[in-house]
């Protein structure tokens, strides 16, 4: 129990303790103005508990290290006081006023945050801003207490760029040093440098490089230099790419202050690990220039010269044919797209075969890129290669250049055997149905042969007979009018047809009375009237008598009154042609006889 | 002494159309023993003093075909069937020849309405529709003069009604020919003659390349800008070719 009391004591005590302290947070930094790529460091203090710190954005700072946590309790007079410390270590990328953000954290649930911190950055000294930024972070061996400062001095890795503003596509060496004065033991590589957006290459095939160490001097400070890593870098995009800095972890001897006469004599010195890593550096790639670009260009950069050749002018079709372009210069050879080409559109290309023959030699990447084309031309005909055509860019005169070959003379002539090539719609035509082994026999017959430009349809002759009908039907339709227009007045055609007959008949008749014979007048007009009864009923004249010509007439449904005054006038022309008649002239028997005749023709 | 005149006469008129009709049977001979290119020859002879017909531009064309030389070949079938569109021998021997050449194109299709109307106005021949035209007016007047003049007034009735359906059925047919004329006018074809013809989007030989055709291929003339031709394929594709590339139908 009491044990227990006691405990509850010391707790609460402690409580009290707590309440009572006045818990601060703060943000501190050694200086507010520094110097481009200068380090340092920026430490969020807060003395007592609390939990879950948030970071603040460094905007326009680098983080070389952190955040690294301190906690210290220290019991003075009794008075127990913890602190967490977070600190960074910070490099200012470029000059400019800078605000280091808030840091927050919770503190028995209440949050609490820091002041920002204004920071002007200036630029800083071009050899003095290399050698401060160069070893950046120096994890602390697990073992022994390391200051940063301490190694920096004589340990550090810096990474040497030939050129910081270039071209897209134009080389960079960058070359990882390695400046130390003081003895190494061991080294390891931790990560080499990702390099993205840059295509790289090794300066140095050899796998296990010899380190080749000299002198340099660094601000009147000697050091020994040795080349840790070369690198050949192509930058693959424009705008700011950045180095990736390089890692390694190096074990060095250092001295230590002694502890004892025996060590003094001797000399003290104790093993560091250190980690260091090189300080990344920013390569502006510019973009190639628009103006002038060529259409066909393919991304080279450098300087080349261009060959081509074809090993054959003349073949037959289907038979292969190679070309070869072969691009040797000085600059990203292995990053050329394929060369832009322009082949007669009847040649069966493929794709290139490209062979690289790449030679580091002194640091530049040179030699040469092989294309080699396979063609087969598919019909007959002479054709022309255009020229071949490749373009790259210069960047020491800052031009496109554009190299161009001869164009090729290809006499192709008949293949052996013709293969259907499809050149509109490849093989989407379906296979046609056998129809017949051969061709249909000419024509022996039917030929009618004409000469050449005598076109029958549209002549004159064909319009011709085209209007015969027409104007047949046309005089054919005058010609009926005529006819009904004569032959309106019934009466008068028939009498004018019956007197025709009658005249005809009565011709000889009429000759007498003129010349005033009464008795051959009478004997004319009598055998008048019996000739055309005769001629009528066609009666031989021999066989005509009054009664045969009365029962002739009456068959023939003609009225009785005229016959009877057919009977009178023929007695009574009997008569006369032997007595001579009184009481009617001869022009009035002939009228008479003329007038029976008609009515008979209307009769019958 | 005189009918000796009369005959020498006779004998130097007749012996041009015999001479011919000896060279076309000559012609005819040589095809089928086989000689094509003597029978090619002596065609090439008949077409040379000026004769056509839809029968010698056949035959011409298959001595082409047998000389294997294609594109000649579909030249004189196509020749053959401007003068005779539905003759079936010509229709089957252009499809055949056609499978010969390179470019596989397919037709785009027609219209039906198109189709049947090509069909309709190239169902005959135009020297078989001008006579037949000729007849037909001809048979409608002579009936209609025969209405004028019967008196029996079933026949009247039934004559008029006939003569206006020859009349009818004559301007059809001179309609038909008047279409075929106009349809062959302005339908130019040609076929290509050169192995290999790039063509190019404008009449400018530094035009762009659309796409190749080869001989034998049968394109539809469009138009004609000094010594370029715009022409256009079977599948509706258009462009520009030089004009010595082809040879007009």
């Amino acid at each position: 129990m009491n044990k227990k009391l006691y405990i509850l004591s010391v707790l609460l005590l402690w409580a009290s303790v707590l309440f009572a302290q006045n818990t601060t947070f703060t943000a501190a930094v050694a200086k507010t103005e520094v110097a481009v790529g200068e380090q340092f460091e920026v430490a969020f203090t807060l003395n007592g508990n609390g939990e879950r710190f948030a970071a603040p954005g460094f905007g326009g700072f680098q983080i070389l290290s952190g955040p690294n946590v301190s906690t210290s309790m220290t019991s003075i007079n009794g008075s127990t006081t913890t602190s967490i410390s977070y600190s960074y270590i910070l490099a200012a990328d470029r000059e400019g006023d800078f605000v280091i953000g808030p840091g927050s954290l919770y503190v028995n649930g209440h949050i609490m945050v820091t002041r920002p911190i204004r920071m002007h950055v200036v630029k800083g000294q071009p050899q003095r801003q290399m050698r401060r930024g160069v070893p950046q972070q120096q994890q602390q061996a697990p073992i022994e207490q390391v200051s940063a400062a301490d190694v920096s001095k004589n340990l550090f890795i810096k990474a040497v760029v030939d050129k910081t503003n270039v071209y897209q596509g134009e080389q960079i060496n960058v070359n990882y040093r390695l400046y130390t004065r003081v003895g190494i033991l061991e080294n390891q590589l931790d990560k080499l440098p990702d390099l993205n957006g840059f295509w790289s290459q090794d300066a140095n095939d050899k796998k296990q490089m010899q380190v080749v160490w000299r002198t340099e001097v660094v601000n009147g400070t000697k050091y020994n230099v040795a080349d840790i890593k070369q690198t050949i870098l192509f930058p693959e995009h424009s705008g700011n790419l950045t180095i990736d800095p390089l890692g390694m972890t190096f074990v060095v001897r250092q001295q230590a202050p002694a502890r004892d006469v025996m060590e003094q004599f001797f000399g003290s010195f104790k093993d560091v690990k250190v980690k260091l890593k090189s300080q990344p550096v920013t390569i502006h790639v510019k973009p190639l220039p628009y103006a002038g670009k060529p259409v066909d260009f393919g991304g080279a950069v450098g300087t080349f010269k261009l060959d081509a050749n074809m090993d054959k002018t003349a073949l037959k079709a289907n038979e292969a044919l190679n070309l070869n372009v072969r691009v040797t210069g000085a600059g990203n050879i292995m990053l050329f797209k394929t060369i832009s080409t322009n082949f007669p559109l009847d040649f069966e290309k493929y794709d290139p075969k490209v062979t690289d023959t790449i030679s580091k030699e002194g640091g530049r990447i040179s030699g040469n890129r092989l294309y080699n084309y396979l063609l087969i031309p598919r019909h007959e005909g002479k054709y022309t290669v255009d020229p071949i055509k490749f373009s790259y860019f210069n960047p020491a005169t800052e031009r496109y250049v554009t190299l161009s070959s001869k164009p090729f003379h290809v006499d192709v002539a008949k293949g052996d055997k013709e293969v259907n090539v499809s050149a509109l719609s490849p093989a989407d035509k379906q296979d046609v149905k056998i129809l017949d082994k051969d061709i249909r026999y000419i024509k022996n017959t039917n030929k009618n042969l004409n000469k050449l430009g005598n076109e029958f349809f549209g002549s004159v002759g064909y319009y011709l007979l085209l209007l015969l009908g027409p104007v047949l039907f046309i005089g054919a339709l005058f010609y009926r009018k005529w006819h009904q227009r004569h032959n309106s007045d019934m009466v008068k055609v028939r009498s004018r047809k019956a007197s025709k007959i009658a005249a005809r008949h009565l011709a000889n008749a009429k000759k007498e009375l003129t010349t005033k014979n009464a008795k051959g007048y009478y004997e004319a007009l009598f055998k008048g009237i019996y000739g055309y009864l005769s001629y009528k009923l066609n009666i031989p004249y021999a066989n005509l008598d009054k009664e045969t010509i009365a029962e002739t007439l009456r068959s023939k449904s003609v009225s009785e009154t005229l016959i009877t005054q057919l009977q009178d006038t023929l007695d009574f022309c009997d008569m006369a042609r032997f007595a001579p008649v009184s009481g009617i002239s001869e022009q009035e028997v002939f009228d008479k006889a003329k007038n029976m005749i008609n009515d008979i023709e209307d009769e019958i | 002494m005189k009918y000796k005149h009369f005959l020498y006469l006779l004998i130097f008129l007749i012996s041009p159309l015999l001479s011919f009709a000896n060279k076309d049977l000559m012609a005819d001979a040589q095809y089928a023993k086989g000689q094509y290119k003597e029978a090619r020859v002596s065609y090439q002879a008949l077409l040379n003093e000026g004769y056509q017909s839809a029968a010698l531009y056949f035959n011409m064309g298959n001595a082409c075909y047998k000389l294997d030389d294609i594109p000649s070949a579909i030249l004189y079938y196509e020749k053959a069937r401007h003068l005779s569109p539905a003759d079936e021998d010509i229709n089957f021997n252009i499809r055949f020849a056609n499978q010969k050449t390179t470019d596989k194109i397919d037709e785009a299709p027609e219209f039906f309405l198109n189709k049947w109307w090509h069909g309709f106005i190239l169902m005959f021949s135009l020297s078989t529709l001008s006579i037949l035209s000729i007849v037909f007016i001809f048979l409608s007047s002579l009936v209609l003069i025969g209405y004028l003049f019967t008196r029996s007034v079933v026949l009247k009735k039934t004559s008029f009604y006939i003569s206006i359906v020859l009349f009818a059925i004559g301007l059809v047919f001179i309609f038909m020919g008047n279409r075929q004329s106009a349809y062959f006018d302005s339908h130019k074809q040609a076929i290509v003659f050169t192995s290999t013809v790039t063509v190019k989007s404008s009449p400018a030989s530094a035009a762009k390349t659309l796409f190749v055709i080869h001989e034998g291929t049968k394109v539809d003339v469009l138009e004609t800008i000094s010594n370029r031709i715009k022409i256009k394929l079977a599948n509706g594709s258009e462009g520009w070719i030089g004009a010595g590339d082809v040879k007009e139908i």
